[in-house]
């Protein structure tokens, strides 16, 4: 009974239906939209989950991404403010006379580095699928 | 048979989740992050190994530093004192000649001598401020003419023509570093690594089955414009507008001077060279960016050919991209609309 249901269903759609309507031009055209845009979006550059900050050679920790909140890290020059805010982190203050750090403003995809060369301290975001496994800079 | 199969998929999965055998270590030296990673080897011979780099990084540093006492540091008072000839060991007095050799080469653009116009922008120092700018000093500094070839080296003893001759080696230090780990990696039978000195990067080996990725740094955003795999032995330096700089009424001065003008080089953001493995890829990969980006944006390519580069990219604005075809095979784009501000050009 349920199989000659199951085939008379699938016989039915293709009867009822013989050419694609406008409607699943639509769901095609959004899917292809999607993936292009998806393809675009995480093929190179995952965003990061989990960021990884450091003090000279020494791996302070390992923070979630998906959260909101700051921390204050001591480097070499004294504390460095870092925030992290849902999905992206950044340098918010440091002791560094160039504020070359917190220019660097919000990372949030794996791979991305900030450093304050001052106080030592870098953060590094990371993901399942870096694009690379260092930066030219 | 069931059983066995179950055994063989617990197999599979165990040697999926075994940790890379992948080591780094970041240090500050230079003035600048050094980051190396090591493949393939115990975390034990790894960690060892990225010690003995680092200590003699920052030997290195110590004994070329330009402004702190070091054995350059010598060598420049006595050139400034018209002493008798200082003593320079000859490690010291082999980077002088090389370096003299490449500032031939590049037509004075790299020049190591003008020491003391970097020190007047206020570049020799950890952290920069904004100077007064007084062209009339400029000009001055630029009339003494400081060149390499003012310096002669002769039984272990250095000696300048030029007393306005002061060495500082910033441009050509980090690159000379990546050759000497690389050389300490080989002679330990390492066959995997990949080192970062202040972003200039060399490869050896590969990472696990695919070659070292590195991505090259958008100068006005906190990620990579383009990726490219580093081979091994191959080395890839910048120089860019956005690593030393200051700004002073809305204008940008970055770190590196033309020797020509006297002034900080400005219109362009960036200039990235690829260089093939040769015993000094990591000096090149330094030093060969520098005069390409001085050079006029016209002159770049003829440049490049002078330095013997072949791979080379230029930012010169957010919408004005060029490559030289060989480099444009290459890299990728890390978002796809970079390509249309991008120009190829044969050389």
């Amino acid at each position: 009974m349920l199989r000659k249901f199951n085939f008379n269903f699938t016989k039915n759609l293709f009867r009822q239906h013989p050419k694609p309507l406008a409607g699943d031009w639509l769901i095609l055209l959004i899917g292809l939209i999607s993936v292009i845009w998806m393809f675009q979006q995480f093929w190179q550059t995952a965003p990061a989950s989990q960021f990884k900050i450091r003090q000279g050679n020494h791996i302070v920790g390992i923070f979630d991404l998906n959260q909101t909140r700051d921390l204050s890290i001591k480097g070499a020059r004294g504390e460095s403010h870092i925030s992290i805010e849902n999905g992206k982190v950044r340098f918010k203050k440091s002791p560094c006379n160039n504020q070359y750090c917190v220019h660097q403003g919000w990372l949030n995809r794996a791979g991305q580095v900030a450093i304050c060369l001052p106080n030592q301290i870098s953060l590094q975001l990371l993901g399942a699928k870096s694009a690379y496994d260092s930066l030219n800079y | 048979m069931r059983l066995l199969s179950i055994l063989a998929f617990c197999l599979l999965l165990t040697s999926c989740s075994r940790p890379e055998p992948i080591h780094n270590t970041q240090s500050y030296v230079f003035g600048t992050l050094v980051d190396i990673t090591i493949y393939g080897e115990t975390e034990e011979v790894a960690q060892e190994l990225s010690g003995e780099i680092i200590r003699d990084f920052q030997e290195l540093h110590n004994r070329l530093h330009a402004w702190r006492a070091s054995e350059i540091n010598t060598l420049n008072i006595a050139f400034k004192r018209n002493n008798l000839p200082a003593t320079v060991r000859p490690d010291v007095a082999a980077i002088i000649s090389d370096a003299t050799a490449l500032s031939i080469q590049s037509k004075g653009a790299f020049n190591p001598a003008i020491g003391a116009l970097i020190n007047y922008w206020g570049f020799q120092s950890d952290e920069l401020k904004p100077v007064q700018i007084d062209d009339l000093k400029i000009k001055e500094l630029l009339s003494h003419n400081p060149q390499m070839i003012d310096i002669s080296i002769k039984n272990g003893k250095a000696a300048s023509t030029n007393p306005h001759v002061q060495l500082d080696l910033g441009g050509y230090v980090k690159g000379f570093a990546l050759d000497s780990a690389l050389q300490t990696l080989r002679q330990h039978g390492v066959r995997n690594a990949l080192i970062n000195v202040g972003g200039n990067i060399i490869a050896l080996g590969q990472h696990g089955d695919k070659p070292w990725r590195v991505g090259i740094q958008h100068p006005r955003k906190p990620s990579a414009i383009a990726t490219l795999d580093l081979e091994s032995g191959w080395s890839i330096g910048t120089s860019g507008d956005y690593q030393r700089y200051f700004i002073l009424k809305d204008k940008r001065y970055c770190h590196i001077i033309d020797p020509a003008t006297g002034y900080p080089v400005t219109g362009v953001q960036a200039v990235t060279v690829l260089i093939p493995p040769q015993a000094n890829a990591g000096t090149l990969s330094d030093v060969a960016s520098k005069p390409i980006f001085i050079a006029q944006p016209n002159l770049r390519a003829e440049v490049a050919k002078e330095m013997n580069v072949e791979n080379f990219m230029v930012i010169e604005s957010d919408v004005k991209i060029i490559t030289s075809s060989a480099m444009a095979k290459r890299i990728t784009w890390t978002d796809v609309a970079t390509a249309k501000y991008v120009t190829q050009i044969q050389l």
